[in-house]
């Protein structure tokens, strides 16, 4: 086993991976970045948002990666880390959300924000998150029984383009970032169906009418 | 009458500092916003003597900002919306000082006045007859706020050197179309922004040369922007190099970019919301972390001088 392989497995490695975007934002607050301290509750939110995103699009990638490059050692050692890094996707949403009430101050804003489109999709996407996070345990794996627990969690698919949309209305332009983060995991997704397909299909083999 | 000398250590109250600016954490800090200011402006941009003059302003005791708590120096110059310049707030304060100099700087009066012509900057503040401080709220559509101490000359004095002719029932802004350092924007070509004849006569309507009692930094919108505090950040055209008098209404560049969500009025509502956020408070930027939310008041704080503008039309349709 490679260095990189075995670096990739470990778990203490992912969690440092995981942390440190977490950590990050000190760095500007306490440089006194002025553009962060202008108003760095929103700062927060949409950092917080922004690393939630990429954590649900890279746990979303894992599958792809393994399904189209099977013998890729690296991507089968990330698999291993899917319930921790999607369960991380769910804490940093819930920062996001915790900074969103905070910089709107408290639940009256909420109440009336919840009605506006972009951010009731937010609510929604989170309430995915918090569902499947709940059941990621596993105890709630054997409770719920192995076939209604993956279709369960097929939801994190539908939250992908969710946290897609919420993120492209949040400012007044279009943020390209949103392209950077979903398209790849879109390919990915496409490949990856592409080729189960090809390898199982989905019919009974229909004989090939004879050419003649 | 009382003559009053005012006393060999009496300064101008333009030249204050803000209680804000001073309170900062420590004297590093409060050091490094004379820095970015005086000293700064000066390393970043050479600055002919002439334009020096007129600063510091006096200060119109109309608008002294009584009560008003000043936004920080260094905050309203590196927290920015100026699209060409990049569109993160803080891109404009790095891009628009690599090599772009607006100086000299020309305005053309254009369009159905009976005075137009070519200005430049420096001749057209001396004919408006210098400057004067003047400190506002500024509210974002992005639902955000500032105070700034303005410099500068009301924009009904430069409406009555134009002398619009009867026909002219707008005053059409625009900004420049390439400078260094500038982009797109995302525009598809230069701001353009406008007003009602009546708004522009408004007593508030007011164009900008400085801030904080300094040449107006780059990334503010130098050598000259507008200045209407009853609406949001947006109808603040900066670096102007046009006006014209038309006869019809223009169409600003965020209501081409975006009709449902930037109307021509921009008026400050808190009744009428954003489709996509609530205009109903706003965040009071360098505010800190706590208690840093205010509630948005009805044309910003300036329905007594800016309501009878309004008689009788839907807000709620002319947003």
């Amino acid at each position: 086993m490679g260095w990189a392989e075995r670096l990739f497995r470990s778990k203490v490695f992912v969690w440092i991976v995981i942390v440190l975007p977490g950590l990050y934002p000190a760095w500007p607050i306490l440089s006194g970045d002025p553009t962060v301290l202008a108003d760095p509750l929103k700062y927060l939110l949409h950092h917080f948002g922004f690393v939630a995103c990429i954590l649900l699009a890279s746990v979303l990638a894992l599958t792809p990666l393994r399904v189209l490059f099977p013998r890729w050692r690296i991507a089968l050692a990330l698999n291993r880390h899917r319930r921790l890094i999607g369960v991380s996707a769910f804490f940093y949403a819930l920062i996001h959300l915790g900074f969103q009430f905070l910089h709107e101050g408290g639940w009256p804003t909420f109440f009336t924000d919840i009605k506006k489109p972009f951010l009731f999709i937010g609510m929604l996407t989170f309430l995915i998150l918090l569902v499947l996070a709940v059941t990621s345990f596993n105890f709630m794996v054997r409770w719920l029984g192995g076939r209604r627990w993956k279709n369960l969690h097929r939801l994190a698919y539908v939250a992908a383009p969710l946290a897609a949309f919420h993120q492209a209305l949040a400012r007044k332009l279009f943020p390209v970032q949103v392209l950077w983060i979903f398209v790849p995991l879109a390919l990915l997704e496409i490949a990856r169906v592409a080729r189960q397909r090809m390898k199982a299909p989905a019919a009974a083999p229909i004989p090939a009418p004879s050419r003649g | 009458m009382r003559i009053r000398v005012p006393k060999d250590w009496e300064i101008r109250e333009s030249a204050v500092t803000p209680e804000s600016v001073y309170r900062l954490r420590n004297r590093r800090e409060f050091l490094k916003t004379l820095g970015a200011g005086a000293a700064g402006a000066l390393l970043l941009r050479s600055r002919s003597l002439a334009a020096m003059t007129g600063f510091p302003a006096a200060v119109n005791p109309d608008y002294s900002g009584d009560g008003l708590k000043v936004t920080p120096y260094k905050l309203v110059t590196s927290y920015n919306n100026f699209y060409e310049f990049g569109t993160d707030k803080g891109d404009p304060s790095e891009n628009a000082n690599h090599g772009w100099n607006p100086e000299p700087w020309t305005v053309e009066i254009a369009g159905l006045a009976n005075n137009p012509g070519k200005w430049d900057v420096e001749d057209l503040v001396k004919k408006m007859g210098g400057i004067e401080q003047r400190v506002y709220r500024h509210r974002c559509v992005e639902a955000w706020s500032m105070v700034i101490p303005w410099d500068g000359f009301a924009l009904a004095k430069l409406v009555d050197l134009a002398d619009p002719k009867p026909g002219a029932k707008f005053l059409k802004m625009t900004s420049f179309d390439k400078v260094t350092g500038s982009q797109d924007g995302g525009f598809g070509g230069p701001y353009v922004e406008g007003l009602r004849l009546d708004e522009a006569r408004n007593e508030l309507a007011f164009i900008a040369t400085g801030i904080y009692g300094k040449p107006i930094p780059n990334q503010n919108g130098a050598p000259l922007r507008l200045v209407t505090p009853w609406k949001y950040g947006f109808k603040g055209i900066k670096s102007i190099v046009r006006m014209e008098f038309t006869t019809k209404e223009p169409i600003n560049t965020w209501q081409h970019l975006a009709a449902d969500e930037y109307g021509f009025y921009a008026n400050v509502n808190p009744t009428v919301d954003h489709p996509r956020w609530s205009q109903a408070s706003e965040q009071v930027i360098g505010g800190g972390v706590f208690n840093s939310r205010q509630k948005t008041l009805m044309f910003n704080g300036y329905e007594k001088q800016v309501a009878a503008l309004y008689q009788g039309l839907d807000l709620r349709k002319n947003y």
